[in-house]
């Protein structure tokens, strides 16, 4: 085909009815003279009409032709059938909102869900060549990871650079920042000069870090982040010339980030991080480090070169520590755990489940629609369409349908997406972006097509095969019998994938129960928690700070409103760093123990009890003898070593780190007592052995307050802003959370997929119940006169009833055998995701059972009832 | 009908139009269905709604233009006409023709 004929064709199509009119036009002359001729030659004006007409041949054919010759006819023919297939659906607003609407739930959550599965999953990191970006660990003993000692990096940067093109060390920090107005806590992170290569991100403003910021004695300055930049600095063109005061120092802002993946961590400054030669020990473990690999070389060969050089310095590492390895994990695994990535797969396999069911619930309400333009479409087969012809008009119309709700789909997308995004925020790794675009409006439109194949195949099919004779002379019945089974199946199947995610939520909320009832050892109830950091510029010596949390704890406990007031280096419930050990006497093995430093308030205020000696006291200050309390899990450790016992009066060896030099102390402790053991780690895991030295003898400059409160948080917050005030004006608090959220948070990898497959089971059952309401009211309507004949022979309204809500238990029944099948299939699945709960549990079987029958007597009571209410006389004489 | 009739050799349809418009100039789509009747001496059993499928595409084609006129019936029709590509393209379409009934002819004559 010629250019010329395209470009013909195409103006052709645009002007369609111009040119149909036109045509109409040519063919009534092309007849007037042919019939004028045909009268000329002596004929009758009857016979000179039919002559015309004769010799013309098939007007329409002609035509067909015509529109054949002059553009391109499937398209003109797609429009026709757009056209024609808008008008129906108008016809019929009630079934087009209907389906529309479960479209939208079904591709709405669908898209939603994809849009957190590409951000987490599929889409690669957001920094150049991602997969060259990875973590080193050490691994002392198998299956534990730790940090990296001064001397270990500085080893590492010198011998790995053929592996590492740049390798750099970070530790998370947090600064107040002060100045005209309330001072506020930025969290931020020290960093060495090569952070940034690692990562290859360039500064949007000024620079980032150069080799000589990481010298002893550089001038201060600090990187931040773009939102640090637009919400704490309000976006200051000048801010390059601003030197913030972080914890009383002021530092030179000497470049911004662009804007992008480092604005959703919580990181808003980075500083240059200077190592001291006074940090030079190989026995503290305090850095976080990350490489970028050189281009061709694999994670493996650079794992064997880390393994090669921790086994050159062997000798350099105390006798503890040698018989590790190093752990070189891309970032991409560090970000999306195991966890995190089952979490989102079971959402989505759930959200699928939904989309299948609103798909089965459209090709019912399709079907129920087919069935009652069986005339319609009979007439247009009789008027010599083809059956190609009408199904691709139904098709045409399915595909309408699932394109309107594939647009509300996404709007519902976006609006699913905005009202999550805090939760996702808090539950996604920073790198992740969750967001409608290309891959997942493209996504959505695969689905749309799926959908709409799925959904208008098996209706078209059904109704253009569908006797012609028997649609005509039928007066509107309805459907034949394997119409109404094809229509019974689909409930079935709709009930059955119900079951599954039914059964799912109550599994994980059960599980969820379980985890609520577990004890966690501390008072959770009208306790609030924050963080205060004290600089080191105001706070040099550990005096400094034990002074300063003497006062603290005499203003709290008087400030109204607070019954108790606690310290601590972490909160219950949360991680505690591991890396410190015991030393006992006589024995040359470390038992490794987790350690924590509270006041004499903490045990207090939290209502963990002394199981026997004392808790700590106000006397365990500087200068006294050095004291610790243990947790009952230690107690039994060491019983379990034969070591001791009882503990309390016994004399051990604690490594405890220092104040603000990364120096590690071996003093000589004496035990003074023993506590219940309260929770510091995951549910499930068993209770680690956990040291609680005297805040007073070895103190830090970050802790966390403790405050158990009759009051609201917000009603006791001044009280508490205030004595902090009190003590030090330039302290700000952050992090405030009841305890109740702290846990909530611990809680978070289990009640999160709960929520979420909760709520997607409820959508499931409400489709489900239309599909099997749309079913029953259907048989009941078809079978009006079957029921007016045997009410006329004295059949009871209540006896009717029972027969419709039979008729829906005996669906919803076959559903269940199969969901249960789907239930078992899926155990493995979801074993890993509950916590003491069978994958069979029978209590959430019985009830998810329960609550799909009593979704059958529901669905089937409207039908039943308008069934009981016929009038024999009047169906009798309708259909008379 | 005694008289025996064919249909209208396979893509001759627009030759038999160009040669038409050549010969007559500017007819309307029904002058020139009679007219590839009559030159056939009746002997072609055209269905003369054929001839309009077949104008839009020489006239999508470039070969024949089209301008109003009014037909004999008082009625506002389309006229026909060749332009020059519609004449380069009718001697291209004869010599095909030629070549092939020469080809045709070929395979008819008897061996030997």
């Amino acid at each position: 085909m010629t250019l010329r004929r395209v470009i013909g064709r195409l103006r052709a199509l645009a002007s369609r009815r111009r040119l149909d009119r036109e045509l109409e036009n040519e063919i009534l002359a092309h007849l007037e003279l042919a019939e004028r001729d045909a009268l000329a030659r002596g004929l009758s004006a009857e016979e000179a009409r039919r002559a015309a007409r004769l010799r013309f041949g098939g007007v329409e054919k002609m035509k067909e032709e015509h529109r054949d010759q002059r553009s391109f006819r499937g398209i003109e023919t797609l429009l026709r059938d757009l056209r024609y297939g808008l008008a129906s659906l108008r016809r019929a607003p009630g079934f087009t909102a209907t389906v529309v609407s479960v479209l939208a739930l079904g591709i709405g959550a669908n898209v939603a869900m994809f849009s957190v599965v590409d951000a987490v999953l599929l889409r690669p990191l957001p920094f150049p060549q991602p997969d060259r970006i990875v973590r080193v660990w050490e691994a002392p003993r198998p299956g534990v990871v730790n940090a990296t000692s001064t001397p270990d990096f500085l080893d590492w940067q010198r011998l790995a650079s053929p592996v590492f093109e740049a390798l750099s060390a970070e530790q998370s920090i947090s600064a107040a920042l002060t100045g005209p107005a309330d001072a506020i806590r930025l969290a931020g992170k020290a960093v060495t000069p090569d952070y940034f290569r690692v990562f290859s991100t360039g500064a949007l403003l000024g620079r980032t870090f150069v080799p000589e910021d990481g010298r002893p004695g550089a001038a201060p300055v600090i990187v931040l982040s773009h939102a640090a930049w637009q919400n704490v600095f309000g976006g200051d063109p000048g801010i390059l010339r601003r030197r913030p005061i972080l914890d009383g120092e002021p530092r030179q802002v000497v470049g911004v980030l662009p804007p992008g993946a480092f604005d959703r961590d919580e990181t808003r400054f980075w500083k240059p991080l200077i190592l001291l030669p006074d940090q030079q020990v190989r026995d503290i473990h305090w850095l976080t480090v990350y490489g970028r690999l050189r281009g061709g070389v694999s994670v493996a060969r650079a794992a064997e070169r880390m393994q090669a050089i921790y086994a050159a310095l062997a000798d350099t590492r105390s006798v503890h520590d040698r018989e590790g390895a190093i752990v070189v994990e891309p970032l991409a695994r560090l970000l999306v755990g195991s966890g995190l990535r089952r979490s989102i797969l079971v959402a989505f396999g759930a959200v699928a489940l939904v989309l299948l069911i609103a798909c089965a619930n459209v090709v019912n309400l399709l079907l129920a629609r087919a069935a009652s333009r069986g005339r319609e479409l009979a007439v247009r087969a009789a008027l010599g369409a083809s059956r190609g012809r009408l199904v691709a008009q139904l098709l045409t119309e399915s595909l309408l349908l699932c394109l309107l709700g594939g647009v509300a789909g996404a709007a519902t997308a976006a609006l699913l997406i905005r009202a999550a995004s805090s939760i996702l925020a808090q539950s996604l790794p920073f790198t992740a972006d969750v967001r409608l675009d290309l891959r997942v409006v493209s996504f959505a439109g695969a689905v749309v097509l799926g959908v709409a194949l799925l959904a208008g195949t098996l209706p078209a099919l059904r109704a253009s095969f569908g006797n012609l004779a028997a649609s005509l002379n039928r007066t509107g019945r309805g459907s034949s019998g394997v119409h109404a089974r094809m229509r019974r199946a689909i409930v079935v199947s709709e009930v059955a994938l119900s079951l599954v995610l039914v059964m799912s939520a109550l599994l994980l909320l059960r599980s969820l129960l379980n985890l609520q009832q577990i004890d966690t050892g501390v008072h959770i109830k009208n306790v609030i928690t924050m963080s205060l950091d004290l600089p080191a510029a105001a706070y040099p010596a550990p005096g400094n700070a034990a002074r300063f949390y003497q006062a603290l704890s005499q203003r709290l406990a008087a400030a109204p409103g607070v019954s108790q007031a606690g310290l601590s280096t972490c909160l219950p419930l949360e991680w505690i760093s591991n890396g410190e050990a015991i030393v006992l006497p006589g024995v040359s093995e470390l038992l490794r123990v987790r350690f924590k430093r509270v006041d004499p308030g903490y045990f207090h205020a939290l209502g963990i009890p002394v199981l026997a000696g004392r808790g700590i006291t106000a006397g365990d200050r500087e200068g006294a003898p050095r004291v610790m309390v243990i947790n009952q899990a230690l107690a039994s450790r060491l019983a379990e070593l034969g070591r001791m016992q009882d503990p309390v009066g016994r004399v051990v060896r604690v490594s405890t780190p220092g104040y603000l030099e990364t120096k590690v102390f071996i003093p000589e402790v004496r035990i003074v007592g023993v506590i219940r053991s309260e929770r510091v780690s995951s549910p499930g895991d068993p209770d680690p052995p956990v040291v609680y030295v005297p805040l007073a003898q070895a103190p830090s400059p970050q802790v966390k307050l403790v405050i158990r409160t009759a009051l609201a948080t917000a009603a006791v917050m001044p009280a508490i802003r205030e004595a902090v005030r009190d003590v030090d004006p330039n302290l700000p608090l952050g992090d405030i959370a009841t305890m109740q959220q702290v846990r909530d948070r611990t809680l978070w990898g289990v009640s999160r997929p709960a929520g979420l497959i909760g709520a997607f089971a409820l959508v499931a059952v409400l489709l489900t119940a239309t599909g099997l309401y749309g079913v029953l009211a259907h048989t009941v309507t078809l079978q009006r006169r079957e029921i007016g004949i045997r009410m006329a022979l004295g059949a009871r309204s209540a006896a009717v009833l029972s027969q419709v809500l039979r008729h829906a238990l005996r669906l919803v029944a076959v559903g269940l055998a199969f969901g249960l099948l789907g239930t078992v299939a899926l155990t493995r699945v979801m074993k890993s995701l509950l916590f003491e709960v069978s994958p069979l549990d029978p209590v959430a079987l019985a009830a998810a059972c329960a609550s799909m029958a009593l979704l059958g007597l529901l669905a089937g009571f409207l039908p039943a009832r308008r069934a009981a209410g016929v009038d024999p006389a009047d169906t009798l004489r309708e259909e008379g | 009908m005694s008289k025996s009739q064919s249909e209208v050799p396979y893509g001759t349809l627009d030759l038999l139009i160009l040669k038409t418009l050549e010969a007559m100039g500017t007819l309307h789509g029904y002058a020139i269905a009679r007219r590839i009747e009559q030159v056939s001496g009746d002997a072609l059993q055209l269905s003369q709604g054929s001839v309009h499928p077949a104008l839009i595409r020489l006239e999508q084609q470039g070969w024949i233009r089209t301008e109003w006129g009014i037909s004999e019936t008082n009625r506002k029709v389309k006229f026909y006409s060749l332009t020059r590509a519609g004449r380069k393209q009718l001697l291209v379409e004869v010599a095909n023709w030629e070549k092939t009934a020469a080809l045709v002819a070929r395979f008819l004559e008897p061996a030997g």
